[in-house]
């Protein structure tokens, strides 16, 4: 999976936790301002990064991301 | 006969299936080893399973107390697995789940989830965050509650309420500032807590500086909206404030300051805290002044028990914790 591929995937299932409308994100979203998550949503996006990519990110990695680009990253560097 | 007596009876009558994913933890060992001796629970230690049978012995623990669950027998972990990803409600596929179980609390709560097991008890080695998280992604939270939170049970010597000298507080512990639907959540997760614990009808009273409009402000509004959404979720529940502390506990001060009919004014059993900074400050008060002991914390809001125990926690009060959370997970399953 080349970064583009790994954005938008990323992009959608940010937007299947946050049941948010995918045209509603990008990667300048921010977690904390713009979705307003409880941790449970968190939790959710986690495990499908986890289901959908080989990747292993913990929880607090996850959620001290500020935007959807930098949760990439993080995914990034773990596969 | 004193609260912990009547609940450490409770477990004696249906002692359930604990699972230990700290098990090699002397202390964890040997708190698991003395309440499944004692016939209160049935302890199912994680981890290399012949390590495991080797330090019981060196203990001195009789095996025969345990069941032992390998980390390495791969037909039960796959047993799991089917059955963990066949639930509706869980969110990790096979290969993410695999990878999850190779973490002992994880395989600990994938076996309470498929029923294997009744309660996970874990905190020792691992964090309180450690716990939380893995209960969030492996049990998850009831499907109308928003958040974690957590009730302590406190036995104050004198006090007179309606359960005698026992109160339910909440949270002093976990969630920090809930916002209204939080604070409703919490308000309902705790009448659940003590109905499976004690066996209490809940009367439950939202706390704050004002009662029924005595005062204006932000604080106040934070707490009427969570009751209004706490009784509009669960209407079969006793639940109303806003109340002063006073107001929702006595009897004589509602009478005075609760001009309408309330289920819970002066009788309430179970009050709940607007923030951390009151509930906190509110269990200290409680210990300090009202020389009470203060049981917990229990978390609440997952789909079944998830609990925590303090890493710096001795023995006794390891296995008073293990056994809170078996008669929990017991009053959850009716």
């Amino acid at each position: 999976m080349d970064r583009k591929e790994l954005e938008q995937k990323i992009l959608e299932l940010v937007a299947i936790s946050y049941k948010k409308n995918a045209d509603e994100l990008s990667l300048e979203t921010s977690f904390k301002a713009d979705l307003q998550g409880a941790s449970v949503q968190m939790v959710a996006l986690v495990a499908e990064i986890e289901n959908e990519t080989d990747a292993c990110v913990t929880l607090q990695d996850a959620a001290a991301c500020e935007t959807i680009a930098d949760l990439v990253d993080l995914v990034e560097n773990e596969l | 006969m004193s609260i912990l007596d009547t609940i450490y009876a409770k477990a004696k009558q249906n002692p359930q299936k604990v699972a230990f994913p700290e098990a090699a933890n002397e202390k964890m060992m040997q708190a698991a080893y003395e309440a499944g001796r004692d016939g209160y629970i049935y302890p199912v230690l994680l981890g290399d399973a012949e390590e495991l049978r080797a330090l019981a012995g060196q203990r001195g623990y009789e095996p025969e107390i345990f069941t032992f669950v390998d980390l390495n027998d791969e037909e039960y972990k796959q047993k799991v697995i089917a059955a963990y990803v066949a639930l509706e409600d869980t969110r990790l596929k096979e290969k993410a789940l695999a990878r999850r179980m190779q973490d002992p609390l994880y395989y600990a709560m994938a076996m309470q989830k498929v029923g294997e097991v009744a309660v996970t008890f874990a905190g020792i080695d691992n964090t309180t965050g450690d716990v939380l998280l893995a209960g969030q992604m492996m049990i998850g939270l009831k499907p109308d509650i928003s958040t974690v939170s957590s009730i302590g049970l406190c036995d104050i010597p004198g006090f007179e309420g309606s359960e005698g000298s026992l109160l339910a507080i909440g949270d002093s512990a976990v969630c920090t500032n809930p916002n209204p639907e939080q604070l409703a959540d919490i308000g309902i997760s705790a009448c659940e807590t003590v109905e499976s614990l004690l066996g209490w009808e809940p009367r439950c009273a939202f706390v704050c500086y004002s009662t029924l409009g005595s005062g204006q402000g932000e604080l106040i509004d934070k707490v009427t909206e969570a009751v209004k959404i706490a009784q509009e979720k669960r209407p079969d529940l006793a639940i109303d404030g806003e109340f002063q502390f006073d107001a929702a506990i006595s009897p004589a001060v509602a009478a005075k300051k609760v001009k309408r009919d309330s289920k819970v004014a002066g009788r309430a059993n179970v009050v709940i805290w607007p923030d951390l900074n009151v509930g906190n400050v509110a269990v200290k008060l409680i210990q300090q002044f009202g020389h009470a002991d203060a049981y917990g914390p229990m978390l609440q809001g997952f789909n079944s028990v998830v609990c925590d125990c303090s890493r710096g926690a001795p023995v006794s009060e390891i296995k008073g914790n293990i056994i809170i959370s078996a008669v929990r997970a017991a009053g959850m399953k009716k």
